[in-house]
């Protein structure tokens, strides 16, 4: 049974932080632009949380848990910004949008590591290549996190759960119910449409590109926070890539991916439940850690031929194209 | 004409406008009048579409003046002159296709809510209402509520043409609107146009069929090469003086063709079946035969399988069941360039996609269906100087017009030359088939004249010629027998001379004779 409830209690905190990423992956690319990027917005925004809570921490009086909200707020404008580039290389100097994406991926791992050790030289005086953080404080729901099974949902759940929930259901507002999301899915197949109507597609673009960073910047605070406890170089273990996998697994509509998400933080979780059951050494759950991955490449052959991906994306908008 | 003080709702007075190279519009002014259908008639390449871009915003002139219900207007973009309630149906439309009716009309003005009194949304409800009246009034059937990807092109076009009446365009600019449009809707939209002009809005059609000016435009303008040629009124011109203004010359509206002289069976086609992507037959049971000097010809509605048979012939698609015998051998389940080898040559629908490389030069282009051979290329090492040479004799030959000779790039080159490219290259081979697909489609009169030609040289020449068409005017101008499709099966197989357009016309709609 405790097996069970950890699975569904561990799936969940990996889901969640997995889910907001592939949103931002999904403002992206249905605006037009490929995102491939994703993993190192996701590392670059919870470097510059990392930073201002380790900064905070060690110069402010605040408590942890307030340092947990600004370090996620600063996450999501540290990836937004970083976004910036890969927005601008995209969209006003047409660079192939699959190598920008790289780019920036090789280039996040590349500056951030350097910048943790030269900034903890500064700080600390030892240029240890991590940042350590507090650990997040996890409330249960009383009465319903004591239902069998169902209860786990409600158990040691992390706040930014919550928020990222919350958020959530924001973005998918805003992207299927208002005039901006409206031009951004229209971007995303037809620019010139938008053009045509009066709408700015770079400006559309940009916009949602940043989106697309400063969502995946809390993606990567939150891993940060649940899965490591620190911030290292170790943020950099594809997670990225899985959001965009469960981006593509869920047609790139917010809702699939959502289930699509909580599919593979089960799975996840599963695999390090199922190293406990069968008492294997530690040394076998990277194993099992492959098993996301796996699926991922069985869904791949399931699902590939059903997909719609947005017919304009990876094509930098040349106005004067007829 | 034109001395009179009268109102014009639109005047654009001494245009000239110049690109790298050439001078698209050279001082041209028209002036149309509210509630008119104005034509503007002219070759590819005479500058109607460039004249109406500026009309649009989308380019501005070099020289001269646009004036609007007699105000000065400066366009610097689209969006300036949907302001001055001026509205363009491109000739590639700008619909976004998983999108609703609705949503593509609505884009960019969408209108707004809010819920709870905070949340503002786009609310389609009360505009999905209103386009359904509208589409009433003018004899435009659209559902607001379907999505662009499942509608065919006459329903998209009339989606574009909702688009500008719901932004309250009254000056209305369609470019070349018809090309894409089978017969029947292509009277449907001849009738909303009047539709239109009836409830006041005017008309720029951008054409170079003259079958339609003479049908519903009231006056019509010529444009070659850049410059105004004449204003005219439409209903005391005839269509054969409209043809000579617009080409610079006597044009012949018939094509003179000889007496037939038929040889042997040269393509026999049996019991053919195709079956398309989605498993859905769509040639079915078809059998006929093609002699040496025979000009066949498929006449049918877009859509009915025509595409797919051309197809099957030339080895595009895998046929289901059925056989198909080139000069008494069975190419059947034979490779594309085995049926070219064994003498088919094939001339197909969508000259870019399939016909041409265009961001090759036009020497390869030429090149293609020889380039591995002796002597254009030597133990796999391609030989320029020969494809040079052949390229610049093609050149000549065809009258092909490129900017830079064998260099030039097709995608640089107008759609009649590209063509002319594609036809050269494949007439060159002198195959006993040939397959053409369309081979006017969206050409000017002077380059349909010149391919009709050539079809009929290369029947007298003792080839064996294969014509799909939707233009049932080519049709009944260039077959010896004309065969009508209608989904999928030939429902009737004839000598030209014995049908006429009306019944052709009937087959085309899948009217037996037994019915």
């Amino acid at each position: 049974m405790t097996y069970i409830n950890s699975l569904i209690t561990d799936g969940l905190a990996f889901a969640l932080p997995l889910f907001i990423m592939a949103v931002g992956g999904i403002y992206s690319e249905k605006s037009g632009v490929t995102n491939l990027a994703v993993e190192g917005f996701q590392g670059f925004g919870a470097f510059i949380g990392a930073l201002i809570a380790t900064i905070l921490s060690l110069k402010s009086g605040l408590g942890g848990q307030t340092i947990i909200y600004i370090a996620i707020a600063a996450a999501f404008v540290g990836g937004a910004v970083y976004a910036m580039l890969h927005a601008l290389l995209c969209i006003y100097f047409d660079a192939d949008q699959v190598i920008s994406g790289v780019v920036i991926n090789i280039l996040g791992l590349a500056l951030t590591t350097f910048l943790t050790s030269q900034i903890n030289g500064v700080l600390f005086g030892n240029a240890s290549n991590k940042f350590v953080l507090e650990t997040s404080y996890r409330f249960s729901v009383p009465g319903l996190s004591s239902i069998p099974i169902i209860g786990a949902i409600f158990t040691k759940v992390y706040p930014f759960e919550i928020l990222i929930l919350v958020l959530g259901v924001f973005f998918w507002y805003l992207m299927y119910k208002t005039r901006y999301g409206m031009r951004l899915r229209a971007c995303g197949e037809n620019p010139q449409a938008v053009d045509a109507a009066g709408g700015n597609v770079y400006k559309i673009r940009f916009i949602s590109v940043m989106i697309s960073g400063g969502l995946s910047g809390i993606g990567g605070m939150c891993i940060a926070y649940s899965l490591l406890v620190q911030y290292s170089p170790n943020i950099y273990l594809g997670y990225g890539y899985l959001a965009i996998a469960a981006m593509i697994f869920g047609n790139w509509n917010i809702i699939p991916t959502f289930f699509v998400c909580i599919f593979f933080g089960l799975a996840k979780a599963g695999g390090n439940q199922l190293c406990l059951v069968m008492q294997l050494s530690s040394l076998y759950t990277n194993l099992f850690m492959i098993i996301p991955y796996v699926l991922t490449l069985v869904m791949m052959i399931f699902f590939s031929k059903r997909n719609h991906p947005p017919k304009a994306a990876g094509q930098p908008y040349d106005k004067g194209q007829r | 004409m034109g001395q009179e003080r009268e109102e014009y709702i639109v005047e654009m007075r001494h245009i000239t406008k110049r690109f790298p190279g050439i001078v698209a519009n050279d001082d041209v002014t028209i002036q149309a009048r509210q509630g008119e259908i104005y034509a503007l008639l002219g070759e590819n390449g005479a500058g109607k579409s460039t004249l109406m871009s500026m009309l649009y915003g989308m380019y501005e002139p070099d020289h001269g003046e646009i004036y609007i219900r007699g105000q000065k207007v400066n366009f610097r973009s689209a969006s300036d002159a949907a302001d001055a309630n001026i509205g363009m149906v491109h000739q590639h439309f700008k619909l976004v296709e998983n999108f609703t009716v609705a949503e593509n009309i609505t884009l960019g003005i969408e209108p707004m809510k809010k819920g709870l009194g905070i949340f503002p949304y786009v609310d389609l409800s009360e505009a999905s209402r209103k386009i359904a009246e509208m589409s009433k009034s003018y004899g435009l059937e659209v559902d607001p509520k379907a999505v662009i990807s499942d509608l065919g092109v006459s329903i998209r076009q009339r989606v574009e043409i909702m688009k500008m009446l719901y932004r309250q365009a009254e000056i209305l600019i369609f470019d070349e609107p018809t090309a894409i449009l089978t017969p029947q809707e292509v009277e449907y939209l001849l009738k909303s146009l009047e539709e239109l002009r009836k409830g006041g809005k005017t008309v720029i059609l951008i054409t170079h069929k003259i079958e339609e000016i003479k049908k519903v435009a009231d006056r019509c303008a010529i444009l070659r090469r850049g410059k105004l040629i004449d204003v005219l009124d439409v209903r005391t011109t005839s269509t054969q003086e409209m043809a000579n203004l617009m080409v610079g010359r006597t044009v012949a509206l018939q094509t003179d063709k000889s007496e037939a002289k038929f040889g042997d069976p040269v393509l026999v086609v049996k019991d053919l079946s195709v079956r398309n992507e989605d498993k859905v037959q769509v040639v079915k049971d078809v059998s006929f035969t093609i002699r040496a000097g025979e000009v066949f010809a498929v006449a049918g509605v877009s859509g009915n399988g025509q595409v797919e048979l051309a197809d099957a012939i030339a080895g595009l698609v895998k046929t289901e069941k059925g056989s198909v015998t080139l000069l008494g051998k069975d190419i059947t389940n034979d490779a594309i360039r085995d049926r070219v080898e064994e003498g088919i040559t094939y001339i197909p629908e969508d000259r870019q996609k399939f016909g041409v490389f265009l961001d090759f030069n036009l020497r390869s282009n030429l090149a293609l269906r020889r380039y591995y051979k002796e002597p254009f290329s030597h133990k796999g090492i391609l030989n320029f100087d020969e494809s040079q040479q052949y390229a610049e004799r093609l050149i000549g030959e065809y009258d092909i017009r490129s900017g830079q000779g064998a260099k030039t790039s097709l995608r640089s080159m107008s759609g009649g030359n590209q063509q002319k490219a594609i036809v050269a290259r494949e007439i060159e081979q002198h195959s006993p088939l040939i397959i053409f697909v369309q081979p006017t489609r969206g050409l000017d009169m002077g380059a349909i004249e010149n391919i009709h030609k050539q079809i009929l040289q290369e029947r007298d020449r003792g080839a064996a010629i294969l014509l799909i068409s939707l233009e049932l005017d080519e049709v009944m101008g260039l077959a010896d027998t004309i065969g009508v499709i209608y989904n999928g099966q030939l429902l009737k197989i004839a000598d030209a001379g014995t049908l006429s357009s009306q019944e052709i016309g009937r087959y085309m709609m899948g009217v037996t004779d037994n019915e």
